[in-house]
């Protein structure tokens, strides 16, 4: 057991990992090389079409033990993560570790082939139900663990993490294995997610209920990395993509708080001709992204790109002519899918791209502002979006570590009261993001600067903006509740939150009682 | 008997409550393990204020803050135990305010909508004005009144806060009796049609400051002119007390009162009467409230028009339309500029002996330099900002 820099204490190993202690948002240096890709190759004429799940799980190979890995682009409308899974489980297959970029509500029969021992680890992403049969005892055989978009995409790349048959739904693929999400019967926006599990797994299978003649583009999955191609009737439904967090809020305060960010983002001097932002999905978001495009055009600022993933809300900034681009790793609605496909200004990334910490270019790092939400934020600015306060671990990272550690000035928009139980509190209960790169604490109650960033808490006072000391906001919201127990955790630790870079920022262990 | 007080929605919580032998608590809610303790600690000390009754309480939280949470139990007490001794909370300190200080909003809340008043005091209305009366189902008035004092209590405005009661006769009395301890600052009267009204709430009010030890004649009082006749009273009622701050119009009850359709041409004589009685009487004039929430552009031109009349305020319905009246009340940058050259202007005109004095060409005359200075000093009470 260590501590590392934040002060939680880490295993020294996870599951059959050694574990590296978090040391800083930015201290590990990449060194040696990364791992090596399999060899593939094909014949003239190769057909790589097979009829079912089942006859490619049989022509790759795959064995009990093994990994398959999936994508998350359908969101609640997912169907191949079971369909996939449920096939394994009637082929007899045991002890699979799968590593999905995210998992939603739709796949709670994870829960029954954990039960089963059909699934017994998870390396990636734990959301909604998974995670808390998990959080209340439900047996994996390793510690879940847990990694950002980026770091997911850079565990692969070292190696950290061998993938024996990755399954990619795709919305529109061709017999030689070339794939798109955005045509197709279905579209769900960029399957990039998976471009890198594509040429690291020793198999490839594209999942597609829309084969269409050779070629098909644009080509997010490569035919030279594809190795069979499976035709089936349903891959998900793209309505619910948009996971209904595309309403913009209509409460007062959250407009409120949207409000504020925005006058912050005039205040904090990155404001100009070439400015560049993170928008993001959920409503409070989407209002503050309304918001800063009404701003820009008054001030008739031009902004260089937006980041996605993208919305409607983007792509009507980008047609005005207010962002030059939008750089877009998923799409959140059928506009931004279309926007896609129509508009060359409209580019589409890979986490590889836009978040790999070994790397030598993250998108996020030429971010000037972003926007994320929170779970939790303590008084040292650490943020939780991985566990609620009472230790259950509900939600995966996405990419919130990867966009606050790049943008210049990351912005937590956050209720100061949220019903009944306090979102700042004097210790995070899982450090999803540590401090060091969270810039300022936006509520409806004022706007918290961290302390590293004098220069804006100088910039927000001279023009007028309500800055407080995150601690005098949260004694103020606590006021009208009374205080909330807490979780006691146990020794046993549950999942792993990875930093983006590979470390250990945090472990979620298990809750044994009550304070 | 049996009472259900609250509702299972958003940042409430439904109190059942029945007779018993002893007084006991169950809570509901979804984070049982985080929340349990707090809830019944709040349920505790709401039980303790009756000396806890033989009463059985019920609690489905969803989401209640502290005060709501006691007022809805409170309510559930005393519908079961109509004669159970409440013991009053300690004294709300809250000092009286100016009767001349701007109020360019004033924003309802619904008085029996938790989910509303959370956070009303946060959005930087002049004037919040939590609403006992329209906004409010007969049914729920007592619940209403008592969540109305709870949140008084609890929250620490930094304006103004004002109670719209019902009329004296029809609630607006049982209204004060509960909510006038939670100390606002005044007492909105809904349909006022007579200075013999105003003064019949005056003398309400005196009693009730009198018993809970306030400073006599602190509580302001805004009569709302809403109907054909109390417009065209409005003298009366303006004039009627020295309590009278604020004279409001209300054009939604006015325009059904007189078969008028809302147009700016329909309500321009109650609008320029109402301002006329207000001035005459040396009080503040406010405009109706402006329904279409959507419609900004909309707003703004009603609230130009409003000040050009002579209006010092408007109600709002939503947090959102704060800023525009704000904008539209305050004053723009080009009258401050000119009244500054009109004050300066007058002052040298004075030390050279000067009688007349011109301003780009137009004369200024008295009255013109009483209006620059009145501007001068209202930009500045703004820009300080603060109720006292």
């Amino acid at each position: 057991m260590t501590r590392n820099a934040l002060g939680r204490e880490i295993p020294d190993r996870i599951g059959s990992r050694k574990a590296i202690p978090f040391g800083g948002a930015f201290a590990k240096t990449a060194a040696g090389t990364k791992a090596p890709r399999p060899q593939k190759a094909a014949v003239q004429h190769e057909d790589k079409v097979l009829p079912t799940i089942e006859a490619a799980i049989e022509a790759c190979g795959l064995a009990s033990g093994m990994t398959i890995s999936f994508h998350h682009s359908f969101r609640e409308g997912d169907r191949v993560i079971n369909l996939v899974l449920d096939a394994c489980a009637r082929m007899g297959l045991k002890d699979l570790r799968i590593c999905p970029t995210a998992l939603f509500g739709v796949h709670e029969p994870i829960v029954g082939h954990i039960e089963s021992s059909v699934v017994s680890r998870i390396e990636g992403s734990l959301n909604g139900p998974v995670g808390a049969f998990i959080s209340k005892g439900g047996k994996l055989r390793e510690p879940a663990v847990l990694r950002s978009h980026g770091g997911r995409w850079r565990a692969i790349e070292a190696g950290t993490v061998e993938i024996d048959v990755a399954f990619i739904a795709a919305p529109q693929a061709d017999p030689y294995g070339n794939a798109t999400g955005i045509r197709g019967k279905t579209p769900c926006g960029p399957i990039t997610f998976q471009a890198v599990d594509a040429q690291y797994a020793r198999k490839t299978v594209v999942v597609t209920n829309d084969l269409a003649p050779y070629p098909v583009f644009p080509m997010e999955i490569q035919q030279g990395w594809t190795d069979y191609v499976v035709v089936v009737d349903e891959i998900g439904d793209p309505a619910s993509i948009t996971s209904g967090t595309l309403q913009l809020t209509n409460s007062p305060t959250n407009l409120l708080i949207a409000r504020l960010t925005v006058e912050a983002v005039k205040a904090s001097g990155y404001f100009k001709d070439g400015f560049s932002f993170q928008g993001g999905a959920g409503g409070l978001s989407l209002a503050a992204t309304k918001f800063l495009g009404d701003e820009m055009e008054k001030a008739k600022i031009v902004g260089s790109f937006g980041m996605g993933g993208g919305t409607k809300m983007l792509v009507d900034m980008l047609r005005r002519g207010q962002i030059r681009a939008i750089l877009d790793g998923q799409a959140f609605d059928l506009d931004a899918i279309a926007s896609l496909r129509e508009d060359p200004a409209h580019v589409m990334m890979d986490p590889g791209m836009y978040a790999n910490y070994d790397s030598r270019g993250c998108s996020t790092y030429k971010l000037d502002a972003a926007f994320l939400g929170a779970t939790e934020v303590d008084l040292d600015f650490n943020v939780n979006v991985n566990t609620h306060s009472d230790g259950q671990l509900l939600h995966g990272i996405g990419g919130h570590q990867d966009v606050a550690a790049g943008a210049a000035m990351t912005m937590i928009t956050l209720p100061a009261l949220r019903g009944r139980i306090p979102p700042i509190v004097e210790h995070v209960t899982t450090v999803t993001t540590p401090g060091e790169v969270i810039d300022v604490i936006v509520t409806e109650r004022g706007i918290a600067v961290n302390p590293l960033r004098e220069d804006l808490r100088e910039r927000f006072r001279a023009a007028g903006l309500p800055v407080r000391e995150l601690g005098d906001i949260k004694r103020e919201a606590d006021r009208y509740i009374q205080p909330v127990r807490r979780p006691v955790f146990g020794d046993e630790v549950i999942a792993a939150i990875e930093w983006r870079d590979g470390t250990v920022i945090d472990v979620v262990r298990k809750v044994e009682g009550w304070q | 008997m049996e009472a259900r007080v609250g509702a299972e929605a958003k940042g409430d919580c439904l109190v059942v409550a029945r007779q018993a032998e002893r007084a006991s608590v169950a809570v509901a809610t979804k984070n049982r393990n985080l929340l349990e303790a707090g809830i019944r600690a709040v349920a505790d000390a709401a039980l303790e204020t009756f000396g806890r009754p033989g009463v059985a309480i019920e609690v489905q939280d969803q989401g209640a803050l502290d005060y709501v949470l006691a007022a809805r139990i409170e309510t559930a007490v005393r519908m079961v135990l109509p004669d159970a001794k409440l013991t009053r909370a300690e004294r709300v300190e809250r000092a009286a305010s100016d009767p001349d200080r701007p109020r360019r909003s004033r924003l309802y809340a619904p008085g029996n909508n938790p989910r509303l008043l959370v956070g009303i005091d946060i959005h930087g209305a002049d004037c919040v004005l939590l609403d006992l009366e329209d906004s409010v189902p007969p049914g729920d008035k007592a619940a209403a009144r008592v969540l109305v004092r709870r949140l008084l209590a609890a929250v620490p405005f930094p304006d103004e806060v004002w109670v719209r009661i019902n009329p004296l006769d029809a609630g607006g009395r049982e209204d004060l009796a509960e909510v006038l301890e939670g100390r606002p600052h005044g007492v909105c009267l809904p349909k006022a049609e007579s200075g013999e009204g105003v003064r019949e709430l005056s003398k309400e009010l005196g009693k009730l400051e009198r018993r809970l030890g306030f400073d006599v004649g602190s509580t302001h009082i805004m009569p709302i002119l809403e109907t054909a006749r109390g417009v065209l009273r409005c003298e009366d009622v303006a004039e009627a007390d020295e309590r009278v701050a604020v004279v409001a119009f209300g054009a939604e009850d006015y325009t059904r009162d007189v078969g008028a359709r809302r147009t700016h041409e329909a309500l321009l004589f109650a609008r320029s009467r109402v301002v006329a009685a207000a001035k005459a009487a040396g009080v503040q004039a406010s405009d109706t409230v402006y329904a279409d929430l959507a419609n900004d552009a909309g707003l703004a031109e009603e609230c130009a028009r409003a000040r050009d009349l002579g209006f010092d305020g408007k109600g709002a319905i939503n947090p959102r339309q704060i800023p525009i009246l704000h904008r539209a009340f305050s004053p723009s940058e080009d009258e401050l500029a000119k009244a500054r050259t009109i004050v300066e202007a007058a002052r040298e005109a004075e030390s050279r002996g000067l009688g007349a004095v011109a301003v780009d060409g137009r004369m200024v005359d008295q009255p013109v330099l009483e209006r620059a200075r009145r501007l001068i000093k209202y930009a500045e009470r703004l820009a300080q900002g603060g109720a006292a």
